[in-house]
């Protein structure tokens, strides 16, 4: 296809047009969930509150024992920010994919397929993601604390490598999640598969894989890639990409592995999509 | 609402326990992720515990296998609890947002008396779940035995009571639906507190003396970290009456305080839809 300026004149109208409707329809979700006064201020609470509990484990853990897995306190809890930034980027943005198997059950996605608007988007839509902001405000705070622990000489390539990680995580997350979701494309999926993957995620991702035997790091970097999320930019940051078990490049790389695992899930996701059949027949 | 005692009725009721196990159970995607999340759960926090005590022998009055213990029977004592109402639309909120709550007042029996049988069941399938776990555990030595068959008793007299206060914990929660609709962050809060000042997150034994003494006024401490105490030799034997007196106060105050938000409940059902 030969692009013209005519052409991308109209492709960048419909672009920036559908980054208005999202915003609005965010609003929207947003003062809905506001309706409900009591639920919206636990929300945001739980949200910090959840992931402050995170780091009171750590930082309980840390204060009695003197390192984990030859990591210092402070380069474990670069490991737990780094995560936990990612994760709050997640919630904010991926978080409605949990409710794809209700939407299938309720027979919802099939209002989906005849708006004028892709169907993966509708779905991130869906609700505003209240508990993300605590998550992400959470995340902030235990990232400045693990600043005061890790004592690193940070320069600006350091700092764009650390938001590309971060970027880097949330769409892994994402990707997992996108991926998940299409079980539901094919049979009647429970919450409790979405659950496994958030707490596997939540579970390896906070620690330094040198505690794990050798059969569990492999499985968490080459089947479900958690250590891509924090523990390997962590170990870039620190100095210690050369003690993690994986080529130094592939370390160096890892902010890049979440985006393209994205791009591969979005794809598999529409393929799936085709063969959707409505629970009305 | 009254139901009209007659035996007939007393036993039958009783069987709707199955129906969490059946619901459970007639699905792979329902019993193979929490089967593999156990698994991955332990496995984690074997290897965890033993990875931060690698150059420490004791800390906070617990020895490696004393701690990896406790930490395992956390991971167990969750499965209790592990019970995904939601999937089946059976979650309190979506009862109430369905309208289907309107069943509960229909039913020859109280309302109150249905949830306590539908949450048995789910109790008692969670509960399932923790024996088989521990059986495992206990047979390839990741967690330790009791020191004494009396510090066994006292861990299991504990659970029993413990496992009563969660239930009413739970009940709690539930019950706010009569009055917000939607308690998706009440669920979230009583999640995180039950896990963290119960020392399902880690052992309460490695928290700070202030946090410990202000835990002890809630009764979260008592769910788990009591019987895990007992359990692992942290707590003597000899502490077990005052432990129990806790927990039976504990149990009496949740139980007037439910009674009394049933009462208040029953009075304000809400069926949405008309």
């Amino acid at each position: 296809m030969r692009i013209t300026v005519a052409t991308a004149v109209h492709w960048t109208r419909g672009f920036l047009q559908g980054w208005r409707v999202a915003l609005r329809i965010s609003g929207a979700n947003f003062r809905a969930r506001a309706a409900y006064r009591g639920d919206f201020v636990t929300a945001l609470a739980m949200g910090l509150a959840w992931q402050a509990s995170v780091l009171v484990f750590v930082t309980v853990l840390l204060t009695r024992f003197p390192g984990l897995g030859g990591w210092t306190s402070g380069g474990v809890l670069l490991i737990v920010a780094i995560r936990l930034l990612a994760h709050g980027a997640n919630v904010m943005v991926f978080h409605p994919l949990y409710l794809v198997p209700k939407l299938m059950q309720q027979g919802a996605l099939d209002g989906y397929l005849i708006r004028p608007m892709p169907v993966y988007r509708q779905i991130l839509l869906y609700t505003f993601p209240l508990s993300g902001v605590g998550d992400a405000l959470s995340a902030v705070l235990l990232f400045a604390f693990a600043l005061t622990r890790v004592h690193l000489h940070w320069t600006p390539l350091m700092a764009l490598y650390l938001i590309a990680a971060v970027i880097g995580g949330m769409f892994l997350e994402g990707a997992v999640q996108t991926a998940v979701s299409i079980i539901a494309f094919w049979r009647t999926m429970p919450l409790a598969v979405f659950m496994w993957f958030d707490r596997m995620i939540a579970t390896f991702g906070n620690y330094p894989f040198s505690i794990f035997p050798l059969a569990a790091r492999v499985v968490l970097t080459g089947v479900l890639p958690i250590a891509f999320i924090a523990y390997l930019p962590a170990a870039v940051l620190t100095g210690r990409a050369a003690s993690t078990g994986v080529p130094v490049w592939l370390a160096y790389a890892s902010p890049a592995v979440g985006p393209l695992l994205y791009i591969l899930a979005r794809y598999a996701w529409y393929r799936a999509l085709t063969r959707y059949e409505s629970v009305g027949g | 609402m009254t139901a009209h005692f007659s035996p007939r009725l007393v036993l039958p009721p009783w069987r709707a326990m199955r129906i969490t196990v059946i619901a459970e159970l007639t699905q792979p995607s329902r019993y193979v992720p929490q089967l593999t999340m156990l698994v991955t759960q332990l496995a984690l926090t074997w290897w965890l515990w033993r990875a931060l005590y690698a150059k420490v022998t004791e800390s906070a009055g617990l020895n490696v296998s004393q701690a990896t213990s406790y930490a395992l029977l956390g991971v167990l004592f969750l499965q209790f609890k592990s019970v995904d109402r939601s999937s089946n639309g059976d979650a309190m909120d979506q009862l109430m947002l369905d309208g289907t709550i309107a069943y509960w007042f229909t039913r020859p029996l109280p309302a109150r008396r249905w949830y306590l049988i539908r949450m048995c069941g789910d109790l008692g399938y969670g509960g399932a779940w923790a024996l088989l776990g521990y059986v495992v555990c206990r047979a390839i030595g990741a967690i330790a035995g009791p020191p004494t068959w009396a510090a066994g008793g006292a861990a299991l007299a504990t659970l029993a009571l413990g496992l009563v206060i969660t239930y009413y914990l739970q009940a709690i929660v539930d019950l706010m639906c009569f009055w917000s609709t939607i308690n998706d962050s009440a669920v979230m809060a009583v999640q995180l507190a039950s896990s963290l000042l119960s020392g399902a997150f880690a052992p309460l034994w490695f928290f700070p003396g202030w946090f410990q003494r202000a835990d002890g006024f809630l009764p979260f401490e008592s769910t788990l970290n009591t019987p895990l105490s007992l359990y692992v030799g942290r707590l003597p034997v000899s502490a077990l009456g005052t432990q129990l007196a806790i927990q039976a106060a504990w149990c009496a105050a949740l139980a007037v305080f439910t009674w009394w938000l049933w009462r208040r409940a029953c009075a304000r059902v809400t069926i949405l839809g008309g």
